[in-house]
């Protein structure tokens, strides 16, 4: 009694305040709104744990310019447009860095991104495919593709899987792991990377398999971290602590066995799937948020960005590929040799992510409940 | 005489503090409501169809209530034996059961894997709970239950988490009892077997303080985070569930689904939680009447020093308590050598402590991330401690003029913080701040809010039974001495409250270091980074360097240093007898 009580104050409390609460009004046409902080000369960037923006550099701008950053981190690329979305009445950041081709169409539909005036000439033609507008620049890019452990396939006597169906089969029953399209942004590259594999399929659509895959019981995490360190059994998650090592293959980087090999001696039992569109090209932006306080700073650390600088040790610094023309992975401890190259990447262009995206992920949700 | 409390300037302050409480939970929902375009009712009547909240539900209940279960298991014989004999180190054994209590919940997780894994303790003992081969492959081969291994480290955890409920509860009552209660029950006809026993003396006397310490441990397991993230990566609670969708929950026409989930869950959760607060008060209400002023010495005395029986328990339960966090210690000094490719070896060595120190590895040196976390607890201290008292301090004057039923309200009112999620506390902070004034997400103090919110119930929950068992008389006696107002205050109130406000100090110190889940929840920039912050920053990050768990796990050892100290200086202020509360 005393229990539906407090329910009822509270939702008696609740009511005369909703009013006052609502969002303000949309912006229709986006226009650069005032700054949603006080300008201190600091520098505020929004991003997420992106190991390329160590202190190191961080500091090095400062030299270079004598403005201050600081770092609003949040978990990883939805974050970020999380962020900036329930903040969108007082920006608090005045750059970010991390948000990937699947999540910035949301973001410019939204206007959470201003109008920058950083030079993009150099920059490679993977990298300004998707989008080449004045809101955003590539930071860094990847392809998104399967990858699964050699030594474990050779143990069991499985063969390789040739078609994305191989694995529903018996063999791979809970040897999957897939972080999920809905908390992840590897997972929703994914997602977008068997919306355009089974395009091309002349039989069988995207939702049947991932039904069978849930069916199979494939495992899904909440971020990629869980489904590589966590389960992936050809990683480094032997590292880690609280590794289970179940997953044989799960999503990662097409160059990850690269990483894991120059990191290890030039060794590695981990290579990619490379089947043709089961991958999606992973670009990286960096941007001017709206309602940015220190825009000339933001100008600037976006140029520092995008410098030979910092794009000539990407690949190590970042673990990712430069957007530059001219940089590629380093030979060193077999980085290059044991990255794989897609030969039939998934480009899908702006326009389809931005209409179809949250129908896909709806699906996707819809599709994996019911299984 | 005693004085009359001056009502206006007390209610001013509880009014300001409940409103602090409840309002982000109001805030949040109410943004939630004008997101999903459902009433909180509504809200709740579709909570079965919401995605992963029903399985979120079962999973927490289970899990809960088999937490509280097995602290009552491990709990119960410590703190009989710790309390029925003469322990020379009692006041260090009742220390160290208290630690976990405080624990950042990331170290105490970090603390379980390394004992479960495949080169910790339990692995060599034949118990493999973490990839479940061998004694648990096969419970869940020959029972069905997936991932046993899983759920029951997960179960140990929050069950050495909350041992010191336990003891805190149940310990001080036994040292207090008479002997020749034992001894005149023992003449009876009731007395005669050990179920007359503990029908007609145990049960009375110590099932009020276990079930109390019951509901908080099944309170604390049910809001379970950090633990179930790690321990159980097939499982969610509902809390879990909730804060992987917190992030984009709250924003229109945008993820409308993470708004659901956030609202139907929270609501679920709260009106469970209310219904666990309010049988912790009543139970804690009965457990303080039945406290009896028995000299603790005296009763130890006379059952003398413990037996080997009970030295095994105590002891066993001292090497539960100290494991997890040995293992954090050690794992500190211990950096691996060579690739999984090359071969992999480990040596001792300081390194991983080098590295925390000077940053290399961090945003920051742990020695500036401990700074901050010290300011933070300090502030909030300075906040709780006197808001707490103050809040304490009313319940019992109500109690006094005998109006329970406001007093009870009020009890219940101070406990509601913790029956809401740490993701609605977030979100509703975050919504007011960006409402009311955005200016404060550049404050570098903005962390303190929430911490004040969630510690404020821990300083009631202590100073509340402490208050209670104050006698009037003492302040009359006091008044008539003809000393100033203050030092008739001192002699005749203060000293006696004293050991508990310094207990209740070192919870909210100790509470505020290791809270992780309302700061991170906030706009701040990264330059304000406390020790729990630096400790999760360095576990997420790739571990090919081998000295990224080293340095996380010594910036975790000195979170659990810095616990230690405090917990060992506030038992020297406990007096004899006192429960330490909770």
């Amino acid at each position: 009694m005393k229990l539906s009580m407090t329910l009822m104050v509270l939702m008696l409390l609740a009511t005369p305040l909703s009013g006052c609460l609502e969002q303000d009004a949309t912006v229709d046409e986006c226009t650069v709104l005032p700054p949603g902080h006080d300008d201190d000369g600091t520098l505020r960037i929004l991003t997420y744990d992106i190991t390329a923006l160590s202190e190191q550099v961080t500091d090095e701008f400062t030299n270079q310019t004598s403005i201050p950053v600081e770092m609003i981190k949040v978990d990883d690329a939805g974050g970020i447009l999380d962020q900036m979305m329930l903040t969108k009445a007082a920006q608090q950041a005045d750059l970010m860095i991390g948000l990937d081709n699947t999540y910035l169409p949301t973001a410019i539909e939204n206007c959470l991104l201003q109008p920058h005036t950083t030079s993009v000439a150099n920059l490679s033609a993977s990298a300004s495919t998707f989008y080449d507008g004045p809101l955003a620049v590539p930071f860094d890019q990847g392809d998104v593709c399967l990858n699964y452990d050699e030594d474990a396939l050779s143990e069991a006597n499985i063969s390789v899987p040739t078609h994305l169906s191989n694995l529903t089969e018996e063999q791979w029953k809970g040897k999957v792991a897939f972080p999920s399209p809905v908390s992840s942004s590897p997972g929703r590259a994914f997602l977008v990377a068997t919306m355009e594999y089974f395009s091309h399929q002349s039989e069988g659509d995207a939702m049947t398999w991932w039904s069978a895959m849930i069916d199979n019981e494939a495992i899904i995490t909440s971020g990629w971290t869980e489904a590589y360190e966590t389960h992936y059994t050809g990683g480094y998650g032997e590292y880690t602590e609280g590794y289970i090592g179940d997953a044989w293959m799960t999503v990662s980087y097409c160059h990850s066995p690269g990483v894991e090999a120059y990191y290890s001696g030039n060794y590695t039992h981990s290579t990619s799937l490379m089947l043709e569109h089961a991958n999606f090209h992973q670009v990286e932006y960096t941007g001017l948020i709206n309602g940015a306080a220190q825009t000339e700073g933001a100008q600037l650390f976006m140029d520092y960005l995008l410098s030979e600088e910092i794009n000539a040790n990407m690949p190590e610094n970042n673990l990712m590929y430069s957007v530059l023309e001219g940089y590629d992975l380093p030979e060193t401890d077999g980085y290059r040799h044991h990255a794989d190259v897609p030969n039939a990447v998934t480009t899908m262009s702006y326009e389809e992510i931005a209409t179809n995206m949250e129908t896909w992920l709806q699906s996707w949700k819809t599709t994996t409940q019911q299984a | 005489m005693r004085q009359t409390p001056r009502w206006t300037p007390r209610f001013v302050v509880i009014f300001a503090y409940l409103t602090l409480a409840s309002l982000p939970f109001i805030l949040a929902l109410v943004r939630l409501q004008v997101v999903t375009g459902h009433t909180p009712i509504e809200a709740f009547w579709r909570f079965g169809g919401v995605y992963g909240a029903s399985e979120a539900l079962t999973f927490t209940l289970i899990e809960a209530s088999a937490s509280a279960l097995l602290t009552i298991i491990i709990g119960l014989p410590i703190a009989w034996h710790l309390g029925r004999h003469e322990w020379r180190a009692a006041a260090w054994y009742r220390a160290i059961f208290s630690v976990p209590f405080v624990m950042p919940a990331i170290v105490a997780a970090m603390g379980f894997l390394l004992l479960i894994d495949n080169e910790g303790m339990l692995f060599a003992l034949g118990l493999d709970f973490r990839t479940e081969t061998g004694l648990i492959g096969e419970v869940a081969e020959r029972t069905g239950w997936q991932h046993p291994g899983h759920f029951l480290a997960l179960v140990f955890a929050h069950a050495w988490f909350n041992l010191s409920l336990m003891i805190r509860f149940v310990e001080p009552t036994l040292a207090r009892l008479d002997p020749a209660w034992e001894e005149q029950l023992g003449l009876l006809a009731q007395g005669q077997t050990r179920l007359g026993r503990i029908r007609h003396l145990w049960w009375p006397v110590l099932g009020p303080a276990v079930l109390c310490a019951a509901s908080l441990s099944f309170l604390f397991s049910f809001t379970s985070f950090a633990l179930v993230k790690w321990l159980t990566p097939f499982n969610n609670t509902l809390e879990s569930l909730m804060a992987k969708s917190g992030g984009s929950a709250g924003i229109e026409n945008y993820r409308v689904d993470t708004s659901e989930i956030v609202m139907s869950a929270s609501i679920v959760q709260c009106l469970i939680l209310l219904a666990a607060l309010y049988l912790t008060a009543t139970l804690q209400q009965r457990h303080s009447s039945r406290f009896s002023l028995i000299s603790e010495s005296g009763a130890r005395a006379t059952r003398g020093p413990p037996h080997w029986k009970g030295r095994l328990i105590v002891y066993s339960g001292l090497i539960f308590a100290i494991a997890p966090m040995a293992a954090a210690l050690l794992a500190s000094f211990r950096v691996r050598h060579g690739t999984i490719g090359t071969g992999m070896s480990y040596q001792w060595s300081s390194a991983g402590w080098s590295a925390a120190w000077s940053g290399d590895l961090s945003t920051m040196g742990i020695g500036e991330a401990l700074g901050h976390s010290l300011l933070y607890a300090v502030c909030t201290l300075c906040i709780a401690l006197p808001t707490g008292w103050l809040l304490a301090s009313t319940i019992h004057a109500l109690e006094l003029q005998n109006r329970p039923k406001l007093a009870k309200a009020l009890d219940v009112a101070t406990l509601l913080p913790l029956a809401v999620s740490a993701v609605m506390v977030g979100l509703g902070v975050l919504l007011g701040v960006l409402k009311w004034m955005p200016s404060l997400f550049q404050w570098d103090l903005l962390p303190v809010l929430p911490h004040v919110i969630l510690t404020v119930p821990f300083v009631v929950r202590v100073m509340l039974p402490a208050m209670r068992s104050v006698e009037p008389k003492w302040s009359e006696q006091a008044t008539v001495l003809n000393l100033s107002p203050l030092r008739s205050w001192y002699h005749g109130y203060f000293s006696f409250v004293r050991g508990p406000a310094v207990v209740a100090s070192s919870l909210t110190v100790a509470f505020s270091m290791g809270e992780f889940g309302a700061s991170w929840l906030l706009v701040r920039a990264g330059s304000w980074d406390t020790l729990s912050v630096v400790v999760d920053q360095l576990m997420s990050r790739p571990k090919f360097d081998p000295l990224v768990q080293p340095a996380a796990m010594a910036a975790a050892s000195v979170l659990m240093m810095v616990t230690f100290v405090l917990f060992f200086l506030a038992e020297r202020f406990r007096p004899e007898g006192d429960g330490g509360g909770f």
